[in-house]
């Protein structure tokens, strides 16, 4: 049986929605914690991470008035052009559904190589039942056992580790570790 | 306290593979009551003014016109 929106929980449905608006203007991934909290792990949180590929300012406003069209809206700023700076100087932008201050989306521009090997083993995951891109299990491993490291972040990892083991490849999640030493440390 | 904690969550990532239906119902009613809640408080707290400004301050909300709930009784 088909699942549909109604099917999911208030967080996945928000996440879908967004996806799908996103899909139509630009690559993108979502990353860290939600990957593990859509595969089953429970656990407080209030935003989902994305990231997008690097977009023009035209671009970007098309994308803007399509989420706003949807009832989102960014909770920095109103104005297309103070959003796309705050995007290409490398912030984060936030986005919720009107009215409602959570959840919400934070999305960034990928910054580096780092950000294109994501997009390059981007993935889907059935088990989560989204049909959204998330950037890989062993990325999200990797980055959290090596650059984010809080008690949460740790938790996160050995969750995904024990629910996608046949997924776990050390030799990938080394690699992607030596990437992180180079380009983020 | 942390050990034991590494535990739950070791023992909850068997139940979501060893049970693929069950798991989805329980995360669903977790997450659904958390934003339940929090809509719920953020109501009651756009019924004062400080309930607003407190809400204004701690989600860093610079797109007020985004929240008519924070802006049209104040």
């Amino acid at each position: 049986m088909k699942r549909d929106v109604s099917d999911k929980n208030i967080l996945n449905n928000f996440c879908l929605k967004f996806c799908r608006i996103l899909s139509k203007h630009v690559e993108y991934i979502v990353v860290s914690g939600f990957v593990a909290i859509a595969s089953g792990r429970t656990r407080g949180t209030e935003d989902i991470d994305i990231i997008i590929r690097k977009m023009s300012s035209d671009d970007f406003r098309e994308l803007h008035k399509d989420l706003i069209k949807e009832g989102f809206i960014c909770i920095q700023s109103f104005q297309t052009g103070e959003i796309f700076n705050y995007l290409k100087d490398k912030s984060s932008v936030r986005y919720c559904l009107k009215n409602q201050p959570v959840p919400q989306i934070e999305l960034k521009f990928k910054k580096d190589k780092l950000d294109d090997y994501q997009f390059k083993t981007k993935e889907k995951l059935p088990l989560t039942d989204l049909d959204v891109w998330f950037s890989s299990v062993n990325m999200n491993v990797a980055f959290k056992e090596e650059l984010l490291k809080s008690p949460k972040d740790i938790e996160d990892a050995r969750y995904l580790r024990l629910v996608y083991r046949e997924k776990i490849n050390e030799k990938e999640i080394e690699k992607i570790k030596k990437m992180i030493k180079e380009m983020r440390l | 306290m942390r050990d034991s904690h590494i535990g739950q969550i070791e023992e909850w990532a068997e139940f979501v593979r060893q049970n693929p239906k069950e798991w989805r119902e329980i995360h669903t009613k977790f997450f659904n009551s958390i934003f339940i809640n929090q809509k719920r408080v953020y109501k009651k707290l756009t019924n004062t003014k400080e309930g607003k400004s407190a809400l204004i301050e701690f989600y860093g909300i610079r797109n007020i016109r985004g929240f008519s709930d924070l802006t049209d009784k104040i």
